[in-house]
């Protein structure tokens, strides 16, 4: 029942109010909200939820004390409000004093947050202000190894050895000081030693007062072994990861997206935000897991491309065509190859295609609004090229090997990328018996450069229309 | 098989199968709107909430899903024991003919029965309300009443008190994930459920042989013998008022304190310790949103005015149903009663269970 949040240290402001309801001395702001609502010093109170409190607490003879909402100018502000009758007056304590948004229910908003920790535990407990135990999921007890029963009624270190978290102070201190929710203190379940990470929200009691704290545990894993850097994914972990994930996420995504266009009906604004949120965040993981098939394709040692011929500079300005809008969203330019231009090499299409939208995509994200990316093909050193050249920060020389390995980026404050694309376009370039380098310096913008085989029985048509 | 259509079937006019499914369609239908009508004409007074529906659906199948498979299980047991598989995997397995258990018993009207039913909507709404009473701690840092109980050196005490610790935690886990011990009922209710269920299952079986008949009858048998409503944090909070037998002047504080540390169970059994009545007769006048019955129980015991009023107040922050306002204006006129009225007032709640039935009974056949 006390949804009010004590964890915010406010002014208590003082009143005192007369048998008959009659306001006869307030803080200061007490009196401007008492004001604001119509009524003055030597006048009944005038704000409706203290008024009847007040009444209530006189009636009954003893201390009342209750979560209010009241209205204040434009916005609602949460008090925790406590009427203590004292001969001829009734003393009034409040403190709190925060605005609340109107659409959000201050009754559930301390619930929701203890469902969410709660959500993912391994198990639940509960203790008293003495930190005693008095709930412990029973189911937990026969699959972690403890009487939950033997438990009940116990220090809370019976259970656990509380571990000092990475600061090395204990967060259930720092909890009860605060009277916060605890939210990562580590811990040994007793007997096993096994690591636990602790959970918890603070329980107030009718005055405000630590009452306990409602609790979660879960089991930490222990952390795998790293595997060796060059061991490669086995293609039914990718492939049942595909399967497992595409569907889900592809769901996840387009009612989101449903969500966000409120095509239900209408929602709250922040809501159609946070489900444009999702539907971005869920759109990423279907990359990455577009990624990781590919990147189970082309670590296998027997990885080969269906070569044929193609144009080079065709699929360079079907590449940028594809990416059009989200440059023209960035107000960032692409200057193509001309549509008379040919430049045949030996590739796989769609590879090829796949690879220089990564780095257009790339190139479009790094550049600053207003700036230029510009897309050239043509013939190199016997071989056949497709530059994609940005004005953006450039990549320091130290950088341009590091941002080809797996989980590597261009610039890890950005948002975007999962540090899989340009590892998998080098491996696909190089199984195509070509290459994809950088040419980069600070300040100076980025060109990635992909060679090819040029298709000798053509080369002689290169740039011909 | 034949591939291609069947000129004879395919041609054939509207079957008896089609008729009569369209007139089940039409009974099913009018028994709709009879619900929805006796829905809508529904005393507010006497229509359960959402949240108290929903539990009670819980427990109801939990408590029904629990005995049906414990009573499958050991038949099924038995039967394959006797080297007859094939009839025991038959009283494992649900035909889902019926619909489950809890429905077929439903159809029947036999969930109807007043005392379960009463029994199981005041152990809901009981367990709503404990949940949402506010807590009020007996100082900083201080052990809440029960851990404290569980500490003191008297043994009876503090076994009770474990053991109250023990089952509330039970009887939580079980409303919250369904996952039912046991019925926790009385044992005559618990008996005739445990019949109940156990020719439920009979029904449904396609084949009733001696054999089976028997392995039920064993089986529920079994379940009759290993019910233990001692075990009920009812009779358990009951065993903890007798151990503590309270003095009249600890009654307040005892009282107050079991509110404070949300153990309505043991407010309960506190007040029907000092009252003389049985649990359930507490617990429903406790329950009872005007509490009219539960000032004149507070004041048989000699509680003052502030001790009502926090009581009260406590209740009513709990149970949305309770009118503060209503309890303000009437705590003068409450306190005013004096002992020997207040007593006088509450003694036939005091009677035999059984004496109370029948009058009870009585005064329904009356009323006709």
């Amino acid at each position: 029942m006390t949804a009010f949040d004590h964890s915010i240290e406010s002014a208590v402001a003082h009143a005192v109010i007369g048998l008959d309801g009659v306001l006869r001395s307030a803080d200061p702001a007490l009196i401007a909200l008492n004001q604001r609502a119509g009524g003055e010093l030597g006048r009944p109170l005038a704000v409706p939820q203290l008024a009847t409190l007040t009444r209530l607490a006189r009636r009954l003879g003893i201390v009342v004390s209750r979560g209010v909402v009241v209205a204040d100018d434009e916005a609602d502000i949460d008090l925790w409000v406590r009427a203590q009758p004292e001969g001829d007056t009734i003393r009034l304590a409040v403190s709190g004093w925060r605005e609340v948004q109107p659409w959000r229910s201050t009754a559930r908003t301390g619930d929701a947050r203890a469902a969410l920790l709660l959500g993912d535990a391994d198990w639940r407990w509960e203790t008293d202000a003495s930190l005693c135990l008095t709930f412990v999921s029973l189911e937990a007890g026969p699959r972690h190894g403890f009487d939950a029963f033997a438990l009940l009624g116990q220090p809370l270190t019976t259970m656990f050895a509380l571990d000092s978290g990475a600061d090395g102070a204990l967060p259930i201190l720092e909890s009860l000081a605060r009277r916060r929710a605890m939210t990562a203190q580590p811990a040994r379940l007793r007997g096993s030693d096994r690591p636990v990470m602790l959970s918890a929200q603070v329980r107030h009691d009718t005055t405000g007062a630590f009452a306990g704290f409602i609790g979660a545990a879960r089991m930490v894993q222990p952390e795998a072994p790293i595997p060796p850097a060059d061991a490669p994914l086995s293609a039914t972990f990718t492939s049942g990861l595909d399967r497992a994930l595409r569907t889900p996420l592809a769901r996840i995504v387009a009612n989101a997206d449903s969500i966000n266009a409120q095509a239900d009906g209408p929602v709250q604004p922040d809501y159609a935000d946070y489900a444009a949120d999702i539907a971005s965040a869920g759109r990423h993981l279907l990359e990455l897991v577009d990624d990781l098939v590919d990147l189970q394709a082309v670590e296998r040692p027997d990885f080969t491309l269906a070569v044929e011929r193609i144009d080079l500079a065709d699929v360079a300005r079907r590449a940028a065509g594809l990416l059009s809008v989200r440059a023209g969203n960035a107000e960032v330019g692409i200057a193509r190859p001309a549509i008379d231009d040919h430049v045949w090499a030996l590739g796989d299409f769609r590879r090829v295609l796949q690879i220089l939208v990564n780095l257009i995509g790339n190139a479009v994200r790094y550049s600053p609004a207003g700036s230029e990316v510009r897309v050239m093909a043509g013939p190199t050193n016997g071989h056949v090229a497709v530059v994609v050249a940005d004005q953006g920060k450039g990549i320091a020389h130290e950088d341009q090997a590091r941002i080809f390995e797996k989980f590597e980026r261009v610039d890890t404050s950005e948002a975007g990328g999962n540090g899989l694309g340009l590892y998998i376009a080098r491996r696909l370039a190089k199984a195509m018996q070509g290459d994809l380098t950088v040419e980069s310096a600070p300040g100076e913008g980025a060109r990635f450069v992909l060679t090819l085989p040029t298709d000798t029985a053509r080369g002689e048509d290169q740039r011909q229309a | 098989m034949s591939v291609g259509q069947d000129p004879v079937s395919d041609a054939a006019p509207p079957s008896i199968d089609a008729v009569s499914r369209a007139e089940t369609a039409r009974l099913r239908a009018d028994a709709r709107l009879a619900n929805t009508i006796a829905d809508f004409f529904l005393d507010a007074d006497g229509r359960l909430d959402e949240r108290t529906r929903l539990t009670l659906a819980r427990v109801l199948d939990g408590i029904v899903g629990a005995i049906e498979a414990d009573i499958r299980r050991h038949a099924a047991r038995l039967l394959a024991g006797a080297g007859d598989t094939k009839r025991g995997e038959a009283v494992l397995k649900p035909s889902g003919r019926q619909g489950g258990v809890v429905a077929r018993l439903t159809r029947a009207g036999l969930l109807h029965d007043d005392e379960l039913m009463d029994e199981l909507i005041a152990r809901v709404r009981h367990d709503l309300i404990a949940d949402a009473l506010p807590i009020a701690i007996a100082g900083p840092d201080e052990a809440s009443l029960l851990v404290r109980l569980a500490g003191v050196p008297d043994s009876v005490v503090a076994s009770a008190a474990s053991a109250l610790l023990a089952a509330e935690s039970r009887r939580r886990a079980a409303n919250e994930n369904g996952t039912v011990a046991g019925s926790e009922l009385s044992a005559e209710l618990h008996h005739r459920l445990v019949w109940w269920i156990a020719a439920a299952i009979r029904a449904d079986l396609r084949d009733a042989t001696a054999e089976g008949d028997q392995a039920i009858t064993d089986a529920a048998l079994r379940s009759l013998s290993a019910h233990d409503e001692g075990d009920r944090p009812e009779a358990v909070a009951m065993r903890l008022a007798a151990a503590i037998d309270a003095r009249p002047e600890e009654l307040p504080s005892l009282l107050v304190e079991s509110i404070g540390d949300r153990r309505l169970s043991l407010f309960v059994a506190v007040l029907a310790q000092a009252t003389g009545l049985a649990f359930d007769q507490a617990r429903g006048i406790t329950l009872e949103p005007e509490g009219d019955r539960l000032w004149l129980a507070l004041r048989a015991i000699d509680l003052d005015r502030p001790t009502i009023a926090r009581i009260g107040l406590a209740l009513s922050e709990a149970d949305p149903r309770r009118d503060i306002e209503a309890f303000a204006d009437a705590l003068d006129g409450i306190v005013a009663v004096s002992i020997a009225d207040a007593r006088a007032a509450i003694a036939p709640l005091a009677l035999h269970r059984d004496f109370r039935a029948a009058m009870r009974a009585l005064a329904r056949s009356d009323r006709r």
